[in-house]
């Protein structure tokens, strides 16, 4: 650190394993041991209630960990049955009653991939009987449900609750993240995240009276709509990065493309406000894809671009004015390939070694960028399977989980502020006191 | 503001220090915020007598360009820094080979079939290029261009060219087919397919006008770079004897393998670990030797140490040369010293020969001081 405290490029990631330590890591689960699970070698068998797309997806990742067995699956519609059966593969017992399935005293787990409206009953049900469990985000659906689920996830310490936000979990994201606590980007002021689509976001009906049931995302019985379904990563990737809550949302939106008969908004935007004046704006539409899905995250000394499977690091070009002599001291080489800088440095969570200087590592980077022809994508790091593997070896072993119940908490009630505001045309603020 | 800032003259220095008190004297409060160019000064009020320190970087001419400078006032060392910026944007913009609206692009399309009349500047350096090809035997060569484009290195990522094609390409390569007339300030090309690059010495220009705002505006202690590969050192720090400027391991960029210090010298480097590519195993550097078409192999890097940054850009270029192949060049140009880095046989190694001209007579308040 230079005499007025900023952190010059070369100093960037010395100290960014001990700088993320605090921020990311939630509270751990306590207790050595955890009901069901008698050590870290033994498999957790699972339920799942939900067995839908997402609750596929979860399913296709889990039966990639070998620690993990699915016992029995939970869902009211055929077909959606029949695809979990097929996809967890272990021949599960299928339920359609999720209490019979909680009633499973060799269930260790079990995780809730059903519509919004569903999951605190069901996270509550499941905590009560004694299992871990793994909640799709967002983790609840109105503001009445976060006290009850706060006291159950107290008066039960030792079952592991996990949120399915799972770029917390996804190595790029913790690099961008390591990255912006050592400084990289300066002070984070502005978060700019988008989440664009060209289609009308319904899932095919054959039989209308499975229209709710199929397409519960486009009704507000059951639905937190853009907000709940895709904001809600966003918001907490913003949180992440700025380190806080937020403070108050104002938005706008409403159904001025797809009315087709829908309850949810077919578009929407909305601007956070945190402690310490940073925005966040976000938006979504379902008339153009070509902005696709990202969060940019700025700080007065650079840029971080980043979605799955991508992420740019750019530097501003910012005059630094101190006091006096330095004690000057200057790498000279060949040319640094500026190519790299100008169309963003990669962000690779490779294992960077303890004495690298940025230099260094922007060297590694530009180099790695030209000899791969482009971005790097990593297969590898299926951001689902990540989460899960987390959530496995936090049943096993207590291993922290990447997102837990407070980083649940503040993403669901940011939803919910944030529709709040977009239907009551006012600006909304949290509360001063969390009840 | 600048009629009180004479330079190379013996008024020079009372005028500086007339100029600096005026400049020091207070200007009245001084909000919190940007200053020029995204300058983030916290809280300046009246401008006090304390040396101030002023970093900044620009993206040009394919790298970043950075500026160290000390001075009283930080809002001259920024409107200063600025032009300086400005200045490099001009010349990007004149001579890069990447544009097709620059002077040297049109050129480089028109100049086979007619006689193309040059700004000074410009003509100048052209110049100045063509003499170092001479001095270098060719080795230092501004019409590399086509044979760059060949190797994959303008705008990709490398591909080794056929036998065949390699053989076609030289045809259009070489100095000795750019026809310079002195009296009318124009160029010509006696074959077509001749492409100017002025890559390996236009930075090194830039440098030196960048120094050359710097010392118009009276400052007097400054480092600018073009990508750290070329290096002018004004003065020296504060308390300083001169620049610091450590050289990297050819093999990893986070060890050092020579410290310098300069004054009022420049240094420059070429290096094959930043640009280069791997195909079948082998590592193909962008320098390359204009007689054979080849890359060359055998060297690490080569940094020269010359008076401007001009000259010691265009003679980093010894590299396509070697160490014993440079000998004739030392001999027969003053006061250069060249430091290069050699394979020594197994992986990782490196040897280091440093060598000097056979008359070196470095100018008053200058240094140049090489440390392992």
């Amino acid at each position: 650190m230079d005499e007025q405290g900023e952190v010059t490029r070369r100093e960037f990631l010395k100290t960014a394993t001990t700088a993320t330590a605090v921020l990311v890591l939630p509270r751990l689960s306590e207790g050595a041991s955890q009901p069901g699970v008698a050590s870290s070698n033994s498999t957790v068998n699972y339920g799942i209630i939900g067995t839908g797309t997402e609750g596929c997806s979860l399913l296709r990742a889990l039966t990639r960990i070998s620690g993990a067995q699915c016992v029995a699956t939970c869902d009211i519609y055929p077909p959606n049955q029949k695809k979990g059966i097929e996809t967890a593969g272990s021949n599960p017992q299928l339920y359609e009653d999720y209490r019979r399935l909680l009633d499973r005293k060799d269930i260790d787990a079990v995780l809730i991939a059903t519509p919004l409206h569903l999951h605190a009953s069901m996270l509550l049900d499941t905590l009560s009987a004694g299992k871990h469990v793994f909640v799709e985000k967002s983790m609840f659906f109105k503001e009445e449900e976060e006290i009850p689920i706060r006291k159950a996830a107290a008066a039960h310490p030792k079952q592991v609750v996990q949120i399915g936000l799972q770029r917390r979990s996804d190595a790029l994201y913790q690099c961008a993240i390591d990255m912006i606590r050592a400084g990289a980007v300066g002070k984070v002021m502005f978060v700019r995240a988008q989440w664009h689509r060209n289609s009308d976001w319904r899932r095919p009906v054959h039989d209308p009276k499975y229209e709710r049931l199929i397409n519960w995302r486009m009704y507000r019985e059951y639905s937190g709509g853009l907000m709940a379904e895709l904001a809600s990563h966003q918001i907490d990737v913003a949180n992440w990065a700025i380190g806080a809550e937020p403070l108050s949302v104002v938005g706008t939106g409403g159904i001025d493309y797809w009315k087709d008969g829908r309850e949810t908004c077919d578009n929407a935007q909305t601007i956070f406000e945190y402690p310490g004046g940073q925005k966040l704006v976000w938006s979504s539409i379902l008339c153009n894809a070509h902005y696709d899905f990202n969060e940019q995250i700025m700080g007065d000394r650079g840029t971080i671009e980043i979605t799955l499977g991508k992420g740019l690091f750019y530097t501003e070009h910012v005059a630094k004015v101190s006091q006096g002599a330095t004690k000057e001291s200057w790498w000279a080489g060949a040319t640094v390939t500026e190519l790299a800088k100008q169309q963003g440095l990669p962000i690779f969570p490779e294992t960077v070694p303890p004495n690298e200087g940025f230099f260094g590592r922007e060297h590694r980077y530009a180099r790695a960028w030209l000899m791969r022809h482009g971005y790097k994508t990593i297969p590898e790091n299926d951001a689902w399977y990540e989460e899960l593997t987390n959530f496995i070896a936090s049943v096993q072993d207590s291993k922290p989980v990447a997102c837990g119940l407070d980083q649940g908490i503040a993403d669901a009630r940011a939803v919910i502020y944030g529709n709040r505001a977009i239907d009551t045309g006012r600006k909304v603020f949290w509360p001063k006191t969390i009840g | 503001m600048r009629g009180w800032l004479q330079k190379g003259t013996a008024s020079f220095w009372p005028g500086l220090l007339v100029g600096l008190f005026i400049l020091a004297a207070p200007r009245g409060l001084q909000p919190a915020g940007r200053v020029g160019r995204d300058v983030l000064v916290p809280c300046a009020r009246n401008v006090s007598s304390e040396l101030k320190r002023y970093e900044a970087s620009h993206t040009s001419m394919g790298t970043e360009f950075t500026v160290v400078a000390y001075g009283q006032d930080v809002r001259l060392l920024a409107e200063t820094v600025e032009e300086v910026f400005q200045e490099i944007d001009r010349i990007d913009k004149q001579m890069s080979n990447y544009k097709p609206e620059s002077e040297l692009s049109l050129i480089n399309r028109e100049a086979a079939s007619r006689v193309v009349r040059v700004e000074p500047s410009l003509y100048a350096l052209i110049q100045k290029s063509l003499q170092y090809s001479e001095d270098t035997g060719g080795a230092f060569d501004i019409t590399v261009g086509p044979l760059m484009k060949a190797w994959g290195f303008f705008r990709g990522e490398g591909r080794v060219p056929s036998p065949g094609e390699l053989h076609g390409v030289l045809a259009h390569v070489g100095y000795q087919h750019v026809k310079l007339d002195p009296a009318n300030r124009t160029i010509h090309f006696d074959v077509p397919g001749i492409e100017l690059d002025l890559g390996g010495i236009a930075k090194g220009y830039a440098v030196d006008r960048a120094v050359s705002i710097l010392r118009e505006n009276g400052v007097t202690a400054a480092l600018v770079s073009s990508g750290m590969s070329s290096i002018y050192a004004l003065g020296a720090p504060p308390d300083e004897e001169g620049w610091k400027i450590i050289l990297r391991d050819p093999f990893d960029s986070t060890v050092p393998a020579n410290v310098v210090y300069l004054r009022n010298f420049s240094m420059s480097t070429s290096g094959n670990y930043n640009k280069f590519f791997r195909l079948g195993g082998k590592t193909y550097s962008h320098i390359m030797d204009p007689h054979t078409g080849m890359p060359v192999e055998n060297m690490l890097s080569t940094t020269v140490f010359v008076a401007n940054a001009t000259d010691s850009d265009a003679l980093s270029k010894l590299y396509v040369l070697g160490a014993e192949g440079s000998r004739r060049y030392l001999a027969t140009h003053p006061s250069i010293q060249a430091l290069f880095y050699l394979p020594a046989g197994s992986e990782k190694q490196f040897k280091r020969v440093l060598l000097q001209s056979d008359s070196y007579n470095l100018p008053p308040d200058t240094l140049v001081k090489i440390l392992r």
